[in-house]
């Protein structure tokens, strides 16, 4: 699902954030990024939705070569692809329901079927109560399950993650990794980015470490 | 791998352009409301632009109206030595109002001479005394289009005057007629140079202005681009928006113009003594007010795609 070939990527001369990564992620692989700050776990998940571009090798996603995807393709790359960082990305000026709601809008749905979609959802996660009200009177853990269920509305084939916890409680991280296990089981391909030891001990999946832009190893935790 | 984009979801109803077209409007007015006071900045700063340019407007109209006023003087007199026949005098009228550039032809006879000059020494009239209408010739006078009042035009016209059957002496005010045309020529070009600067300055403005109302809302670009909507799709809701600003902005500038105008200066005979010929200002023909109404909604739309172009990087 995700393959990365000798790809480098760098935003200043002299110091790339990544070096000559190679990475083959299958189709429904549960996948943790480790690694400590700076080392380039967000650059890599940049690379796989298409915001950053590397300056050698190749990446293929999803069956597309994105070193020759031409840029007005890449907003349907993402309509396959979702994702939820630390600081939830929500937009406070709007309610629970239409930031959900928005994924589906994107891609032409009518108003009846996101409706029925969107509650289905936030049902799925247990925020269903709160679709009118606006991210900022939630708690953090239930803001990181609209930011999920804005990323899971449209059943992604691949979902991202950049440090899901790292703002969160012992009990919301259990509640959230339980969504991306959830979402996995589904189908789902998923790729988390934490450094967080705990994340990586609590579920069963495939850890790539990195450091200072290199990929030291990957090995399974149970 | 193939790639199928939409295998594993409910199929996504296609939309026609036109549910697209109210969709985006929705999104747009929706926008609109939930940021009322970014709204309503930008709508007051494109109403003082647009109201600035309307004045400027105004003036020019007026000052233009002024300028064909007096350029009306710019008239060509033919004498005749003696009193020509009435049919002499309709068939020569006839030819002069087939030449090109002839706006109207009058006829002034000697007894209308002799009272124009006499009202013209109004208070000295004893000097005519003695003094009868035959020592006045009799005279065509002549006014031209607009277009044929500069200088060329004007001696081209009287060449061809002169080749006309009938036609003796001609006199025009050739130098004044110089004078007073590269005077004007000059108030217009400096008119149209203060007018370039204020809509530059005004675009600049507003665009700004715009632009700061998209910087506030960089997030929900940023997150459409994430949930991949498409440039176009991020777009189209700002755009509208713009254009409804730069519409109500426009309405509004007019709306003040016409109050002012008539409140002030519509009855304001002596207000400014720069039309002397009218009384008081003219308004904006109907032309000009639809063109600032149009110009307000071309302000909306270009200072959002202006703002939007470097904003949205996919």
């Amino acid at each position: 699902m995700i393959e990365l070939h000798n790809v480098t990527v760098q935003y200043q001369k002299d110091s790339p954030a990544l070096s000559s990564i190679s990475l083959n992620i299958p189709k429904g692989d549960f996948v943790f990024l480790t690694g400590p700050s700076g080392a380039g776990k967000s650059t890599l998940l940049k690379l796989v939705y298409g915001a950053v571009e590397p300056v050698r090798g190749h990446i293929v996603v999803d069956g597309q070569n994105l070193t020759r995807l031409p840029r007005k393709q890449i907003p349907y790359l993402r309509r396959n692809i979702g994702v939820v960082f630390q600081d939830f990305k929500l937009l406070n000026s709007r309610s629970v329901f239409d930031n959900v709601a928005l994924t589906l809008e994107v891609l032409g749905w009518e108003s009846k079927d996101i409706g029925k979609k969107v509650f289905h959802i936030l049902k799925r996660l247990g925020i269903e109560h709160k679709k009118d009200v606006a991210p900022l009177r939630l708690s953090g853990g239930e803001q990181q399950r609209v930011a999920l269920a804005r990323a899971l509305v449209n059943d992604p084939k691949i979902l991202l993650a950049d440090e899901p916890t790292g703002n969160l409680d012992d009990v919301n991280k259990d509640q959230i990794l339980n969504i991306f296990r959830e979402a996995n089981i589904r189908g789902t391909t998923v790729l988390i980015a934490s450094h967080d030891r705990r994340v990586l001990n609590s579920v069963h999946g495939r850890v790539v470490h990195l450091v200072k832009g290199l990929l030291q190893e990957t090995d399974d935790v149970t | 791998m193939s790639h199928s984009r939409h295998t594993v979801r409910p199929p996504a109803v296609a939309k026609s352009s036109g549910g697209r077209l109210g969709y985006f409007t929705r999104k747009a007015l929706g926008n609109l409301r939930n940021n009322r006071l970014v709204t309503l900045i930008t709508i007051c700063t494109i109403t003082l632009a647009l109201l600035i340019i309307s004045l400027f407007m105004l003036i020019y109209v007026n000052m233009e109206g002024t300028i064909d006023q007096w350029s009306r003087k710019v008239a060509v007199t033919v004498y005749f030595d003696t009193e020509p026949l009435p049919q002499e005098l309709a068939a020569l009228k006839n030819r002069i109002n087939g030449l090109p550039g002839t706006e109207s032809v009058q006829y002034i006879s000697r007894d209308e001479a002799y009272k124009i000059f006499r009202s013209r020494l109004k208070g000295q009239e004893s000097l005519l005394e003695g003094v009868s209408a035959d020592i006045l010739p009799s005279s065509f006078e002549i006014t031209l289009q607009k277009e044929f009042r500069s200088t060329d035009s004007v001696n081209l016209y009287v060449s061809r005057l002169k080749q006309v059957q009938g036609v003796g002496e001609v006199q025009y005010g050739e130098e004044w007629v110089k004078k007073f045309l590269t005077f004007f020529q000059f108030i217009r070009i400096i008119g149209l140079l203060i007018a370039g600067f204020l809509i530059l300055a005004v675009l600049f403005i507003v665009s700004n202005t715009i632009k700061l109302t998209v910087l506030a809302r960089h997030d929900e670009l940023e997150i459409l681009a994430l949930v991949g909507a498409t440039p176009f799709f991020i777009k189209a809701p700002f755009l509208i928006e713009g254009m409804v600003q730069g519409a109500v902005g426009a309405v509004v500038a007019v709306s003040i113009l016409t109050a002012g105008y008539y409140s002030m200066l519509a009855n304001a005979v002596n207000f400014l003594s720069f039309n002397p010929s009218a009384a008081g200002l003219t308004f904006l023909p109907l032309s000009h007010i639809a063109a600032l109404i149009f110009g307000g909604v071309l302000l909306g739309f270009i200072g959002s795609l202006v703002s939007l172009k470097k904003l949205i990087a996919v």
